[in-house]
């Protein structure tokens, strides 16, 4: 057997270490509803907040807490903490992503990814600077 | 309907030129072709001939749309969708540049342009023999571009997406296209992205796609190896074109590592996003690519390796491009993306480059020359490909973890919506923990491999060397961990590894090479590789948050973590301490778009108590319309460290004129000298006097003016003013509020009653409007090493480049 050959299997067999290692480092998507069931790990959430609760802030008192109610994709909705400060624009975001556990009755957040169409995606036109023509872009 | 003062000449040339690239290089890659497949040199002369015509045409039609492009955005022709949408009115002319591509239409056009210039380098530098089948594989690629941009209906399947569209084929169905003069109505554009109103963005995006353009001139010449059969031949000339790929990408990548660490808030320069791995791993495998060629070109070894490096990674490029453009990656990255409903589009141009690439390499792969006699272990060969085998595993880590986004569907699908895979929680802890392995053998590798000779060397002198390196490294990294205070055993072994990487290559330099400054290339190359990962490895094991807020409530153990207090509240004009620093926000400015907060850091001697050091950081934030606050942090760079600042938060600002309701108005009619009495403080009016000029308000002629001096007194603190105006304009009275926001007082003057020489003051209290930013601050040590690590790998590329250049000439000369 050449050297290259053992070489070339060294690394075949590395990689298919690293495809088996894998099973412990991906997270997976849950709802607030399958985390209760798994506490102890970081899970990722998908939804989009409830804004018919208030969003805590107060930058005087805590500039490192955050709590907001979030809708999941079943349509639960859960308190969210977050320490950090709070987004700006929060209230404008159209879908949250994000990371961290259930603790107690509520989801202790560490990290918060935004999506705010409005930011890249231009589907509003603005005529004159006044009013707003709503309009569907044709790409989709 | 005709439509009113529409522009339509520069959309309809623009999309002729748009459709004679794509044309005439599908027409260049048949007659390139039928030159590459013909036997008899007057037809392979002939079809070659017309094949640069075709060229020549493609390559005035590429100039041609960009010139149409630039016009539309330069004239701000908004009833272009891409002007509209990228551009505005107020954009400073530096910025044109970056809308032109800041959209997707408008990369692809880059990415076209780079491929046409390097194509018609390629015309005169390929030869007699090359020219036909690279050009042939340039222009399928460039062909594929332009099929990107055709934005033409097939049946009901939109290939590609046109710069050139009009607003109101955009927007179908906005009922302000019904009318012929709309454009009338449409002063403004969209704007650029505020994030990237920087310079960055005018020049990171042109290098880097220079960069993943070039990637195509190795895999154009490996599969016209292939293809011709000549699998040894196009070595000698493709090696100064990896070279300088490999240092543009490189340079391109680590570009965008700076623009985030300068501008955008991600607190560094290297987050493991999606973005950047796509395009790093294209480039680990180009250098290995370059390492196993020179143990060729050296050694007859590692051929068959070279073809797959170079083959794979211009098909990294393309995936990395189906990955950042087909919207896929869509939560699992900080950065935007627009699905342009292009990524059918782009699969097939990926699978139709990868599929038959790897087909003509596994056909020739017995045929391609591989010496019988094994390379010995004593050899920089047998090394350099254990190196490339590193740098393979490395990029296949990182593809595997960035491409979850891709598979999770596929074990969705197998598991029966049971198992929903994400990227993980912690992706940078988790990349690490791979790639810092791969790191710490890639700097021993590329240290030791440097001493060994190609063939066979002499082992005795080897281990002589390698003694006195290691000692010397022991030594180093002792002082170094003892005072970086770095004790886990995996950044030891890596600062082992940087230290050795760095002694070692200088060592090479000045005791093997001996001052022969045009060999310098490799060992300055790896030299700058080991003082960036050194870099690396303090500024990110020894980074520390030095705005650490404990206002806060005690929520309890886990809470108590550093990592969750790092944001400090600052009241105005108050003094908080961050690491050896006082910081204190003093104020604020703006200058459009940006609004600047000035945050002052003094540094005391801890003795005395003077100001040691003092110096004012202006974190900004773009309030904008459209996008609410984008914060671009502020950094102080020393030579061992940056202190690195952004503002997370500001106050909203309340509209408080429109939301005051009238109740809240107590009356007060008083005269000259009089004093009014507040909740918490006293108002004394100085003075009623006519005025003539205000900045609340524009005077014309025969308006009337008047203002009431107030001097407000606070119980504790310092006084303010106030003069609230009384103005008849037009016959028309009114009233022009002031307020001392502090106190939350507004102030009206009502009535101004001249018999009884007094004057009506209305006063409201509200909530005190408190000024305040929530910032971050946070110390980068030894950053610097980073960036000079990044700039001697390049220079490292550079000088081998110019080497080759001149063995060429003086090989030129001597025949």
């Amino acid at each position: 057997m050449k050297k290259a050959h053992i070489i070339g299997l060294g690394i075949i067999a590395v990689a298919i270490g690293i495809i088996i290692s894998m099973a412990s480092d991906y997270s997976s998507y849950e709802t607030f509803s399958s985390a209760k069931q798994k506490t102890g790990k970081d899970f990722q959430i998908v939804g989009t907040l409830d804004k018919s609760y208030e969003l805590e802030y107060d930058a005087a008192k805590d500039a490192n807490y955050f709590s907001f109610y979030l809708k999941d994709k079943n349509g639960d909705e859960c308190k969210v903490v977050f320490h950090g400060s709070k987004p700006q624009d929060f209230e404008r975001s159209e879908s949250i992503v994000l990371t961290g556990r259930m603790n107690g009755d509520f989801f202790d957040a560490k990290h918060i990814l935004m999506k705010c169409p409005s930011k890249y995606k231009n589907d509003k036109l603005d005529v004159n600077g006044t009013q707003e023509v709503d309009a569907t872009p044709e790409k989709s | 309907m005709i439509f009113e003062n529409e522009l339509r000449w520069p959309g309809i040339w623009g999309q002729l030129f748009v459709i004679t690239v794509f044309v005439s290089s599908f027409l260049s890659v048949v007659s390139y072709f039928i030159s590459t497949q013909s036997k008899d040199e007057i037809i392979q002369n002939s079809w070659k001939r017309i094949a640069r015509m075709l060229f020549v045409v493609q390559a005035i039609a590429v100039a041609g749309i960009v010139v149409t492009l630039y016009y539309i955005i330069h004239e701000h022709r908004f009833e272009y969708h891409y002007a509209w949408e990228h551009s505005s009115m107020q954009l400073p002319m530096k910025y044109l540049l970056a809308c032109f591509w800041e959209g997707q239409e408008g990369s692809f056009l880059l990415w076209m342009w780079w491929n046409m210039v390097l194509g018609s380098l390629l015309i005169f530098r390929a030869g007699k023999k090359w020219e036909a089948p690279v050009l042939c594989i340039f222009m399928v690629v460039q062909a594929f571009i332009a099929s990107m941009l055709l934005g033409i209906y097939f049946w009901d399947y939109r290939v590609g997406s046109t710069p050139f569209s009009l607003l109101r084929d955009v927007m179908i169905g906005a009922p302000i296209f019904q009318r012929a003069d709309y454009l009338s109505f449409i002063k403004d554009g969209n704007g650029l992205n505020p994030l990237l109103q920087n310079y960055w963005m005018v020049i990171h995006p042109p290098i880097l796609f220079l960069g993943f353009a070039s990637t195509l001139v190795p895999f154009a010449y490996a599969i016209a190896a292939l293809w011709k059969k000549d699998f040894t031949g196009w070595i000698v000339s493709v090696l100064p074109w990896t070279l300088f790929s490999g240092a543009v990408l490189g340079t391109g990548i680590m570009m965008g590592g700076a623009w985030a660490y300068e501008s955008l808030t991600f607190g560094g320069y290297w987050a493991w996003d999606p973005v950047e791995n796509a395009s790093l791993v294209p480039w680990l495998i180009l250098v290995g690519g370059i390492h196993t060629m020179l143990a060729y070109k050296k050694s007859g070894h590692s051929l068959r390796s070279t073809f797959l490096f170079f083959l794979l990674s211009f098909i990294l490029v393309l995936y990395s491009t189906f990955l950042t453009r087909s919207g896929i990656l869509g939560n699992s990255s900080v950065h935007a993306f627009t699905d342009l409903g292009m990524s059918g589009h782009l699969v097939f141009y990926l699978l139709g480059l990868t599929i038959p690439a790897i087909i003509l390499l596994a056909i020739n792969w017995k045929k391609i020359p591989a010496p019988e006699k094994e390379e010995a272990m004593a050899s920089r060969e047998f090394w350099i490909f254990v190196g490339a085998g590193i740098l393979f595993i490395s990029a296949f880590q990182i593809t595997l973890y960035t491409s979850i986004p891709v598979y999770a569907p596929l074990v969705k699908w197998i598991s029966q919506s049971k198992i929903n895979i994400a990227p993980p929680t912690e992706p940078i802890g988790t990349y690490n923990s791979y790639q810092l392995p791969v790191a710490v053998l890639v700097l021993l590798l590329s240290s030791f491999a440097l001493y060994l000779k190609f063939r066979k060397s002499d082992m005795k002198q080897f281990y002589r060397r390698m003694i006195i390196i290691s000692v010397i490294t022991v030594i180093f990294t002792v002082l170094i961990a003892w005072q970086g205070a770095l004790t886990y055993p995996t950044h030891v072994a890596l600062l082992f590894a940087a230290v050795f990487s760095i002694i070692a290559n200088l060592y090479y330099m000045f005791t093997v090479l001996k001052g022969k400054h045009r060999l310098y290339g490799p060992a300055l190359a790896h030299l700058g590789f080991g003082i960036f990962l050194m870099g690396v490895l303090i500024s990110s094991a020894n980074k520390h948050t030095i705005s650490l807020n404990y206002r806060g409530i005690d929520y309890g153990k886990r809470f108590n973590d550093l990592d969750l207090h790092t944001n400090q509240y600052m009241p105005k004009d108050s003094r908080e301490q961050m690491g050896e620093y006082f910081a204190t926000f003093i104020g604020d400015s703006t200058s459009e778009p940006n609004h600047y907060y000035k945050v002052l850091f003094e540094r005391m001697d801890t003795s005395t108590n003077e100001v040691k050091e003092k110096f004012i950081l202006y974190p900004n934030a773009q309030i904008n319309p459209k996008m609410g606050l984008i914060s671009s942090p502020d950094t102080r760079h020393y030579w061992d460290h940056d202190v690195y600042t952004h503002v997370t938060t500001v106050p909203e600002k309340s509209n408080d004129e429109e939301t005051t309701d009238e109740q809240k108005f107590t009356e007060h009619k008083i005269a000259k000298g009089d004093t009014i009495f507040t909740s918490k403080s006293y108002v004394v009016l100085e003075n009623v006097e006519k005025v003539e000029k205000s900045d609340k308000i524009k005077l014309v002629k025969g308006d009337l003016c008047v203002g009431a001096k107030l001097h407000v007194f606070p119980m504790t603190g310092k006084d303010y003013y106030a003069e609230p105006l009384y103005l008849i304009q037009g016959g028309q009275a009114m009233s022009i509020n002031d307020k001392v926001n502090d106190l939350g007082l507004i102030f009206r003057l009502t009535k101004v009653i001249p018999d009884q020489n007094k004057v009506q003051i209305d006063i409201a209290e509200v909530k005190p409007e408190q000024e305040y930013i929530v910032m971050k601050a946070l110390v980068f040590p030894f950053i610097n090493l980073v960036w000079l690590g990044v700039v001697m790998t390049v220079a490292g590329f550079l000088v081998s480049l110019f080497r080759v250049f001149q063995k060429k000439k003086s090989v030129g000369s001597n025949n």
